[in-house]
């Protein structure tokens, strides 16, 4: 089995070389060497999303997401944490430095040669190349015998950690990591003898926390992709905005990421797969967006157990590693500083995510059905039409109010919490805000002339006067007081 | 909401609910809608706005019962919920003095604005509490007969007093409006181009008494 870890591990470290070596390429020394840390299963489950991201990028048309993808996430925290650590040269390395010297040196003795001088020549550059060979033989023989010390180490550890585990009789995959993560944290002890509690923050958050950043991040960048466009609202028909050819295709992707997602935290993934054989035509707008919804919502449950599963395994590592810190007031502490190195890079995902889940009304903002409403009354040209239109928005108002009630009442009794004028008349300021409209007030100054007079005491006519009062408040805002929008002593 | 036929005509009253916030004024309003007849009769405004059609002998009377806000921020926004209200309930709570100052403002305000003419009731509401009244019932009986209104004592919670207040509103409100028609004369059947909600057969709205907020188009 160790035979088989070590060889991925190898094939894994190659991997990040060379993507390393693409990535940095020309503008830095050395490329970096393969990370001592062993990388975890976490970036191998990455690989599905990787692609998706990538796409999720070239859709939003080149805007920069504010988060970095997986890869670049987890490159940022290998060098932080070779930085944190003294860098050192492999044997392999310091030769090839050795043989450039070597070079350098051959070539400027070669520069001062007189052009007669070509025997001599041929022989400083037989003698170079003997040279060089015979360092990187040398280097290679101590790297292997270096290579098989640390082998040799690990295995040790390996079997130290072993024997601490033992107790527990059969493996669980989680005990496995757990008894990895152990292992390296003895390795990055001996290594640095003389620092405490960095090794854990350093060695095992960066590999726990990218496996969540990278499903989160995933999914934000794309959430905030649809959002953008949803916000782009500065023109009068920001529901346009929306790409309609894409929504198909993002769901697929979300039902994807969510499979990969499940067979990752092993919760069940019941909702995509019924759902997946629909026939797309089907589908319509909301009926995605719903879907989406639900999605998400799986999603956010999965990450944050994922969370909640990663701070109690590091600390009970952590409880591990250092048996003194067993105490009520040091756990705090070791809690304390996980979270800290945990959470820092996580956040903005993690509260991206969480207020595109929030249970909110519908929509992204409070009472957006009703200001949505509210925008088409301009659009109408018909007194009759707009009243009603505004009624609808009044009742609109009523309806989201109602559904958040619903949402945080268990049980209540219509009489209780029904609307009445002192919670309407601040809604329809903010919703009146939120339409953007300034051309409302003008609108309501020509409705209240042309109204039928049988309407002017009815619901209409109650409807009209508050969204005047509603604007009248909100005017009043800049003034300091409330101007009254018409004369009564006519 | 044309005339009615032989037997009479329909009336329309507007009638405005005034009063600080939390008083009450809200579940005052539905309690009346809700209790004779059921939840349909809510409007999908809720409490802002109800309707209610009552029968009052033999005439048919439409209630329009517009809730305000009671927030003081919202103060200044009252003239445009009250023009051409034909009642007025001014709502206080028995144990806070405060809110029956707040109705006192809101009388001297009404008259001021709209004359005589508005059907005045001064509400006394949460008697269940009466344990902890602030304002006296005597105190609240004189004043509201000093300004020509009328004074009630309800309770929301059990349903007390709250039909007899709206009826007595109304049979108010009819003989105001009679009252009206009869000054005006019952001459001709052209209706006005009257804003007000009461259904008035004339067109001599200049000979109203003291009419300040009879607008005529």
């Amino acid at each position: 089995m160790v035979a088989v870890e070590v060889e991925r591990m190898l094939r894994l470290a190659e991997q990040c070389l060379e993507r390393a070596k693409s990535f940095i390429g020309k503008n830095t020394d050395p490329p970096l060497p393969p990370s001592s840390t062993p990388v975890h299963t976490g970036h191998k489950a990455s690989s599905p999303t990787k692609t998706g991201h990538r796409r999720v990028l070239s859709d939003g048309g080149g805007e920069l997401s504010p988060f970095l993808p997986p890869e670049v996430f987890q490159r940022l925290q290998t060098v932080e944490a070779q930085n944190t650590s003294k860098k050192e040269l492999t044997p392999i390395e310091q030769a090839s430095r050795l043989n450039q010297k070597l070079k350098a040196n051959y070539e400027a003795r070669l520069a001062r040669l007189t052009p007669g001088q070509a025997c001599q020549k041929t022989s400083l550059t037989l003698s170079l190349q003997r040279q060089m060979m015979e360092n990187l033989i040398i280097a290679k023989a101590r790297q292997e015998a270096l290579q098989r010390k640390m082998e040799e180490r690990r295995l040790r550890l390996q079997e130290e950690a072993n024997r601490r585990f033992a107790a527990s009789g059969g493996m669980t995959a989680e005990e496995q990591e757990q008894r990895t993560l152990y292992a390296s944290v003895l390795e990055y002890e001996q290594d640095h003898v003389q620092t405490q509690r960095k090794p854990i923050r350093t060695v095992s958050t960066s590999s726990q926390s990218f496996s969540t950043y990278s499903s989160l991040s995933s999914l934000v960048s794309h959430n905030l992709h649809t959002k953008h466009n949803n916000e782009e609202g500065e023109e009068p028909h920001p529901l346009v905005t929306v790409d309609r050819e894409n929504s198909f295709e993002d769901l697929e992707q979300f039902l994807t990421q969510l499979d990969w997602a499940s067979a990752h935290d092993s919760t069940d993934d019941t909702i995509s797969n019924s759902e997946l054989p629909c026939d797309p035509l089907i589908l319509d707008e909301g009926h995605i967006q719903e879907l989406e919804m639900r999605v998400l919502k799986e999603h956010l449950k999965a990450i944050v157990k994922d969370i909640h599963i990663a701070i109690d395994q590091l600390l009970s590592l952590c409880l591990l590693s250092f048996e003194c810190l067993n105490t009520a007031s040091s756990k705090d502490l070791c809690l304390s500083s996980i979270e800290e190195a945990f959470f820092t890079p996580l956040w903005h995902a993690l509260l991206a995510l969480f207020r595109y889940c929030s249970p909110s009304l519908q929509g992204s903002y409070p009472y957006e059905s009703a200001v949505q409403e509210l925008k088409l009354l301009v659009t109408d040209y018909c007194p009759q039409k707009k009243l009603e239109c505004l009624v609808r928005t009044l009742r609109l108002i009523c309806a989201c109010a109602e559904d958040c009630r619903c949402l945080h009442e268990v049980d209540a009794t219509p009489r209780t919490s029904a609307i009445g004028a002192d919670d309407l008349l601040p809604i329809l300021s903010f919703v009146a805000l939120q339409c953007q409209c300034p051309q409302l007030i003008s609108e309501c100054a020509a409705l209240e002339e042309f109204i039928h007079e049988g309407y002017l005491i009815g619901e209409e006519g109650y409807c009209l006067t508050s969204m005047q009062s509603a604007l009248a408040y909100v005017e009043s805002l800049h003034t300091g007081e409330a101007q009254l929008p018409a004369d009564t002593s006519t | 909401m044309a005339a009615g036929g032989m037997g009479g005509k329909t009336y329309s009253f507007k009638v405005v609910l005034l009063g600080e916030g939390c008083v009450g004024k809200t579940s005052l309003v539905l309690r009346y809608c809700e209790n004779k007849f059921n939840d349909k009769h809510i409007t999908t405004l809720q409490a802002s706005f109800l309707t209610k059609k009552l029968n009052i002998t033999g005439k048919r009377v439409n209630l329009a019962i517009w809730d305000t806000a009671g927030q003081e921020r919202f103060h200044a926004l009252g003239p445009i919920y009250y023009r051409d209200s034909n009642g007025a309930i001014l709502v206080y709570d028995v144990t806070d003095e405060d809110s029956f100052q707040k109705v006192k403002n809101w009388v001297k305000e009404l008259r001021k604005m709209l004359g005589n003419e508005i059907c005045l009731c001064i509400v006394g509401n949460k008697i269940d509490l009466d344990k902890d009244r602030h304002v006296s019932v005597e105190e609240a009986e004189s004043y509201a007969e000093s300004v020509g209104a009328k004074h009630y004592h309800t309770s929301a919670k059990l349903n007390k007093g709250i039909e007899e207040l709206f009826l007595d509103l109304c049979k108010r409100m009819m003989e105001t409006a009679q009252a009206e028609e009869r000054l005006k004369g019952n001459g001709a059947s052209q209706s006005a181009s009257s804003r007000r909600g009461v259904q008035i057969v004339d067109d001599e709205l200049q000979a109203t008494p003291a009419g300040g907020c009879c607008s005529s188009g």
